[in-house]
């Protein structure tokens, strides 16, 4: 009964930590990985290779290479090395903008061709026998079958699960954490608010990597053997379905769903007598069950039975509510940066040219714009507008052309470098962080904070909780201004249209922008909501800030912006005072004639 | 040279398995926009279906056919059961893949419930050995590759020549567009899956009479091969994954006469890989 | 080029209709009517709904009230498979051909509903309205220009000879001197086969020369009504387009 006990609390253990690690590299960083179960065999081979003796030492009748016959815990700490290196690869596939079912497509093969591999190619690791006597911790100092030492394996297992715990706790309930479920929510977003993407996704996979590795090293020297068998096409499925039962996006649900899939329904198998149905049928019917509940789990209740807990983090700021400053000072509270060279220009288009599929969306469009000026731009539906505002911000690559920020030329920097030194874009269509409140997506977009490195993460809340204090309270000051303070905690996928639209003109403020690219900031905003964010965003280009507006509400354009440029046919028509340009005979033939 | 004529033979073979299942696999792809990760579960079912005709006595073609009725079947019921009712809810094709492989072990693991845990045998004789000089076949072999060939030619002909083949393609290449065209789409893919189920019921058992044994897992690597054909040819594309077949199956067989045959099937594995990483739409596809 | 009155055309009537995708509808209340053999455009700025209203009626986006009637058959919320059969032909504005397949084969797809027998004359037929298609019928639709892509997707939908024609944005990224063709040439033989045609456009001037009748849309309302002698003299007509008129209520996504 003790073994058994024992034994659980081990397989616990162990099966909590790779859950862990999943849900952390996938549930809140939103990084697919199905080839998940090698990097936790990775890290069993690795210890076992590690601990083992030389293969002659041991009879010979297994070949492997390694067998440094090292002492514990070295063989722990090579499996999380193992995990982590054999991640790097894979960060190069990851990063690949294919769709979501080919990539997985691709990893899953790749798992299920690294076990072929193994199981035939004998001298690595011993083929598909595996490796066997694989010792066991401290077994010369304790003997590993005595019921001290199995409490004492089983007690490290879950102190391990419970410092991984912690660890991924750490990591996720930071600024860093916000920025990983930011990428998962919405990539293209995350990027252009100056995420840095490729390093985010190789963290998770490293980490992810290192700590599934961890878990196979803990299993290999309690149960002493390791074969290809135990990291098949079903065993990977398993981890998955653990992680999304328990509860994506969910720590503890990671831990729940570890408990109750490959712990409860392998253990609860033992209470049914084996010779129920004959030889084989109750794992095969314990097979079926997981494949069924993780149908049915996904149909009815996809978010797991521990959802993602909403964080509610209003109000923690210790400020007091005061005369809110101006929004050009809460959104760029160091100031604007004048730039290099011709004083006036901050941002130039030159000779840019979007050519797709033979279609030239923007064809040789050549713009300046000048600092704390509100320049519209407008034109026809397939002008051309948004594509060059993507060229601009970096979203979107520049078939020809330069663009120029601050007098560098910037047309090969991608978008998060851009957004870094204050170039900043909206989108037009919904682009909130969904699974992220209000006041999470604004302190998304805060630029420099301590803790939204990996690093500054694991220092913990000491280290950068007064930062982010400040954050919040200049989030709050915000969302005062723009009257949506009662939403701070809201999920923002549940706001109306309009509401979601001030969101999002609220973070991309957030980001501290030198310059603003607005698409369509107004669309579905009440009138009179529009005519006050407009009052605002003169305001802002008073304290300096640049920004470029595109609109489809000329009326706006007649109040706020000036200059105004109009695009046709993806060139610039003409440029000027809105009130000139209704004068003009093109500008109406363009709008009329489409 | 003997080896290597010997293994076109047994790449032919590989190749005529390869393409009927692919073919199946790359049209559900095509009318449905789903990587059905659940076709070789399905092959298994129908593979055990026929054997456990055929070893109570059932000739071997009335045994192919249960096999092609049952994986008619169990696919139809794939896509309206399963696919569809996520897919109109909007699922993300992780989602998608994520209850395919539930499916997967629902199908494989059942079917192992029913038939047991111990890989089964064909008593079968594989006929006379016919060929010229090391190129022999044996009649069970050639059987497969003429049979596979003339489903090669029917699926041709169904997809250019008859009024379903083109209402398929036309489904497959713009649902909206078709259903404006007065196309009852939602028949076209409940047929499309009927067919397409036959054929991978068919490859099933035809998997299950060339290795002689098998059991409940031995469809899984097989999953890597059809991928692989498939992602060759373009993933929708039929006459693309008749050719993929063809490559791949080749491919694996001579690649196997000349370094370690446990690795053939990595072959099959590099060729997807690189078509992911290079050209997903495949060799025949339009350019991503 | 002689009058070519094959058809009898229907007559369509759109009673109040909101509609939209999801929960919030992107059109509100619009009614709409087209004659028998009757040429009506509807224009509109960006945004104002017209595509989604367009794609309502014939059963591609979900209609949240109102009533559709085509003829004298009410047709709210049939799919477009079943509105297809009764003598509407849809022309969208983006994916209108079978890329991957031939320009014969995109024009037999047209004539699906049709007996074997029937589709040479038919095919024939359409050919006589675009020769330029005549010369290539092997070529994948996908390999056409932009002013052969829509000349084939006209003719795909007129292969079954249909008495209503509804057409979305045909001139859409094209080139002005091929819109320019498309509308009044293309188009213009469509009315001349005596079906009723509605045709929604941005480029509101060139649309007027061809229509009997015009609706103005703006924030998925109708604005205003008229024929385009009316609408030319009226400066309601020219701020409407440019700002200064109705703003958009609700977001609307074209």
């Amino acid at each position: 009964m003790a073994y058994y006990v024992t034994t659980l609390l081990v397989y616990g253990g162990v099966d909590a930590i790779a859950c862990l690690a999943l849900s952390q590299q996938f549930g809140v960083g939103g990084v697919t990985n199905f080839a998940f179960i090698v990097f936790q065999a990775a890290g069993a081979y690795a210890a076992a290779v590690l601990s083992l003796p030389s293969d002659s030492a041991n009879g010979a009748f297994q070949t492997y290479v390694g067998g440094l016959s090292l002492p514990f815990p070295l063989p722990l700490l090579g499996a999380m090395v193992a995990g982590g290196l054999l991640a790097l690869p894979f960060a190069v596939l990851v990063g690949k903008r294919l769709r979501g079912d080919f990539a997985a497509v691709g990893l899953l093969v790749t798992a299920v061709m690294a076990n072929l591999l193994v199981t035939n190619y004998r001298p690595f690791l011993n083929g598909d026998a595996g490796l066997a006597l694989v010792p066991a911790p401290f077994q010369s100092r304790i003997n590993p079958q005595s019921s001290a030492y199995q409490w004492g394996y089983g007690a490290v297992a879950v102190v391990l699960a419970l410092l991984t715990y912690l660890f991924v706790n750490r990591v996720t309930e930071s600024p860093y954490g916000r920025s990983l479920r930011a990428m998962r929510d919405n990539d293209v977003v995350a990027d252009a608010l100056g995420k840095n993407l490729t390093s985010l996704r190789t963290s998770m996979l490293v980490l992810g990597g290192a700590i599934a590795g961890l878990s196979g090293g803990v299993l290999v020297g309690f149960i002493n053997l390791w074969d290809p068998a135990a990291w098949g096409y079903a065993e990977s499925i398993v981890l998955f379905a653990a992680v999304i039962i328990g509860g994506l996006g969910n720590h503890r649900g990671a831990i729940l769903g570890a408990v109750l899939v490959p712990l409860g329904f392998l253990e609860a198998s033992r209470y049914i007598p084996d010779t129920f149905g004959g030889p084989g049928l109750v794992p095969a019917l314990q097979w079926v069950a997981v494949g069924l509940v993780i149908v049915l789990f996904l149909w009815f209740r996809p978010q797991g039975i521990l959802p993602e807990r909403r964080r509610a983090i209003a109000g923690t700021s210790g400020r007091e509510p005061d005369d809110a400053p101006p929004v050009g000072r809460i959104a760029v509270p160091r100031g604007v940066a004048r730039p290099a060279g011709k004083p006036e220009i901050v941002l130039e288009a030159r000779g840019l040219v979007r050519s797709f599929e033979g279609v030239r969306a923007v064809d040789g469009v050549s713009v300046s714009f000048q600092q704390g000026r509100l320049t519209g731009l407008i034109g026809p539906n397939g002008a051309g507008k948004s594509t060059l505002l993507g060229m601009l911000a970096g979203t979107m690559p520049a078939s020809e052309g330069a663009v120029l920020y601050r007098g560098e030329d910037v047309t090969r920097a991608p978008a998060y470098r851009r957004a870094r030194s204050g170039l900043i874009r909206t989108f037009q269509l919904a682009s909130e962080f969904r699974r992220l409140t209000v006041i999470e997506n604004l302190l998304s977009a805060v630029p420099d904070q301590k803790g939204d490195s990996l690093r500054g993460a694991l220092r913990g809340r000491r280290y950068w909780g007064s930062q982010e204090r400040l954050a919040i309270a200049r989030a709050e000051t915000m969302l005062e201004r723009f009257g949506l303070t009662a939403y701070a905690d809201t999920y923002a996928a549940d706001l109306s249209g309009g509401q979601r639209r001030l969101v999002e003109i609220m973070r991309a403020l957030m980001a501290e922008p030198q310059v603003l690219l607005l698409d369509e900031p107004m669309a579905g905003v009440h009138p009179q909501l529009a005519h006050q964010i407009g009052e605002l965003l003169l305001g802002l280009c008073a304290d300096g800030i640049t920004i470029v507006m595109v609109e489809h509400e000329l009326a706006i354009m007649d109040e706020f912006a000036d200059p105004v440029v109009v695009m046709a046919d993806g060139r610039v028509l003409a440029e000027g005072p809105m009130a000139a340009l209704r004068a003009r005979e093109e500008v109406v033939e363009a709008y009329l004639v489409g | 040279m003997n080896v290597f004529f010997a293994s076109i033979g047994f790449g032919l073979v590989s190749a005529a398995v390869l393409a009927i299942a692919s073919v199946g696999f790359t049209l559900q792809f095509a009318v449905t926009n789903v990587l059905n990760l659940a076709y070789t579960a399905v092959m298994t079912a129908s593979a055990y279906a026929a054997y456990a005709l055929n070893v109570r006595g059932v000739t071997i073609w009335a045994a192919a056919l249960a096999a092609m009725l049952m994986g008619a079947l169990l696919s139809l019921f794939l896509n309206r059961v399963v696919y569809t009712p996520f897919q109109r809810r909007r699922a993300s094709p992780i989602a998608l893949v994520i209850v395919a492989l539930g499916m997967t072990l629902i199908i494989e693991y059942g079917t192992q419930a029913v038939a047991g845990p111990t890989n089964v045998s064909y008593a079968m004789s594989q006929g006379a050995n016919v060929g010229i000089g090391s190129f022999q076949l044996s009649v069970a072999e050639l059987a497969i590759i003429g049979l596979s060939v003339v489903l090669m030619l029917g699926v041709h002909v169904l997809i250019r020549f008859t009024r379903l083949g083109k209402a398929m393609r036309a489904t497959a290449a713009n649902r909206d567009l078709a259903r404006s065209s007065g196309i009852r789409t939602d028949r076209i893919v409940t047929v499309t899956w009927l067919i397409t189920g036959a054929l991978c019921g068919l490859a099933g058992a035809v998997f299950g009479m060339n290795a002689g044994t098998f059991g409940a897992t031995s469809t899984d690597i097989f999953l890597v091969l059809i991928l692989a054909a498939v992602f060759l040819g373009g993933p929708g594309e039929p006459y693309g994954a008749m050719l993929g077949a063809l490559v791949i199956g080749l491919g694996t067989e001579v690649s196997a006469a000349f370094i370690v045959s446990d690795y053939k099937d990595v072959i099959a594995f590099v060729a997807l890989l690189a078509m992911l990483a290079l050209r997903p739409n495949g060799l025949l596809g339009a350019r991503a | 080029m002689s009058a070519d009155r094959g058809v009898q055309g229907l007559p369509l009537h759109a009673e109040e209709i909101t509609a939209g995708y999801g929960g919030s509808p992107i059109v509100h209340g619009i009614s709409i009517s087209v004659e028998p053999g009757e040429v009506v455009s509807i224009v509109g700025p960006n945004g104002s709904g017209k595509s989604t209203f367009l794609k309502s009626l014939v059963g591609l986006v979900e209609i949240h009230s109102g009533t559709v009637t085509v003829g004298d058959r009410e047709v709210t919320g049939w799919p477009p498979e079943n509105v297809a059969r009764i003598g509407l032909g849809y022309v969208p504005q983006v994916d209108d051909v079978f890329a991957p397949l031939t320009v014969r084969e995109n024009l037999e797809m047209g004539g699906y509903l049709l007996r074997s027998a029937e589709i040479p004359a038919r095919l024939e037929h359409v050919l006589e309205l675009f020769p330029q298609l005549a010369r290539m019928l092997r070529r994948r639709a996908a390999k056409l220009s932009g002013g052969e892509r829509k000349m084939l997707a006209m003719g795909r939908a007129l292969m079954l000879e249909p008495a209503l024609i509804v057409l979305d944005e045909p001139t859409a990224n094209l080139a002005p001197a091929v819109a320019r063709s498309v509308l009044t040439e293309h188009v213009r033989r469509l009315a001349l086969t005596g079906a009723s045609v509605l045709i929604v456009e941005q480029r509101a001037k060139a649309v007027l020369e061809i229509s009997d009748r015009t609706y103005v849309l703006g924030g998925g309302r109708v604005l205003m009504e008229g024929t385009p002698a009316e609408l030319r003299t009226s400066a309601a007509f020219v701020d409407s387009f440019l700002g200064g008129g109705q703003r958009a209520a609700a977001p609307a996504a074209e």
